[in-house]
């Protein structure tokens, strides 16, 4: 699949981490990081649901930035995690396409594990698209 | 402090924890509910919790389900509110003095009960911190969700669970 990247400057190491992890998965990543953290994460977003990509993946030094700028999006579902569990079931409930990450809470390894995980997950529906449905109505 | 809280049925326990926790120390504590383990859906209190706090009711929300990520991506849908979902005290406290964060979302299935009151502890007491750049930041991000019907009341929901009493969303 396609998968969209976002980082801040601080970033920028663990950048090329997950470029290079999800590579080996076997997936295409394309870089929309730019100067304007806000602008780019927009970039991601719109990139997704605009169904040019399939995911997304947010870094930025403790994720919430990103997090909330992408969550705020219209019909756009994104998941700040720390961890490889919450990174599969926000696929599975929530049908998240897009994660946020802090790359100073977050080291190499269990970065590229919560992306495996992100990226190997898919999404149950069933109930679970009635609160989906929610949240695309609140924006 | 008034602090708004919400919670979906899988965590009441832990929100009820919760908001035992926070009187307690003195706070004011506004439970959006849910108040049972009847299923339901974390949007309706993720909503809640964001009016009371964008419309001055509340200072600081607090909102629980189980990754979290659901209620607090709900929060975060109304315009106004600045809430990171986090799983350790380091990014609550950042948020704090980088975001002005005014929502906390945590998952109750993800982070421990002490974990959790150490958390919001430090996200109730850690100042902002004013700086050109944190200005900047959140007047991005406070401009964005303008087309939210997070003011709207209960009943933006109601086509939905109209569905659902029907048998539309069947696993």
């Amino acid at each position: 699949m396609k998968v969209a990247l976002s980082a801040d400057k601080a970033s920028e190491g663990r950048k090329q981490v997950i470029i290079d992890h999800v590579k080996g998965l076997g997936h295409e990543i394309v870089d929309y990081s730019g100067d304007d953290i806000v602008a780019a994460i927009v970039r991601v977003t719109n990139a997704v649901r605009d169904e040019e990509v399939a995911r997304g993946i947010l870094l930025d030094s403790f994720g919430s930035l990103s997090y909330m700028v992408a969550a705020k999006q219209s019909g756009i579902v994104c998941a700040q995690v720390s961890d490889e569990h919450s990174a599969k079931m926000t696929r599975d409930h929530n049908n998240s396409t897009i994660i946020a990450m802090g790359t100073e809470v977050i080291g190499d390894t269990l970065a590229r594990e919560i992306v495996s995980a992100f990226l190997g997950a898919e999404y149950s529906g069933g109930r679970h698209q009635i609160r989906v449905d929610m949240l695309n109505k609140l924006a | 402090m008034k602090i708004a809280i919400g919670c979906d049925h899988i965590v009441t326990d832990i929100k009820d924890e919760m908001v035992r926790y926070l009187e307690a120390q003195g706070h004011e504590v506004i439970d959006c509910g849910t108040y049972d383990l009847e299923r339901t859906h974390y949007p309706i209190y993720g909503r809640r919790v964001a009016e009371q706090v964008v419309t001055n009711e509340a200072e600081r929300g607090v909102v629980i389900c189980g990754t979290g990520v659901g209620i607090t991506t709900s929060a975060n849908k109304v315009q106004g509110v600045r809430a990171p979902l986090v799983r350790d005290v380091t990014t609550a406290r950042m948020a704090r003095e980088q975001l002005d964060a005014n929502v906390i979302g945590i998952g109750g299935r993800i982070t421990g009960l002490g974990l959790m009151q150490e958390i919001v502890d430090v996200f109730l007491n850690t100042p902002f911190v004013e700086t050109d750049e944190s200005k900047q930041l959140i007047a991005s991000v406070d401009a964005l969700a303008s087309t939210s019907r997070g003011l709207d009341g209960d009943e933006i929901f109601d086509e939905f669970l109209e569905k659902w009493e029907t048998g539309c969303y069947v696993d």
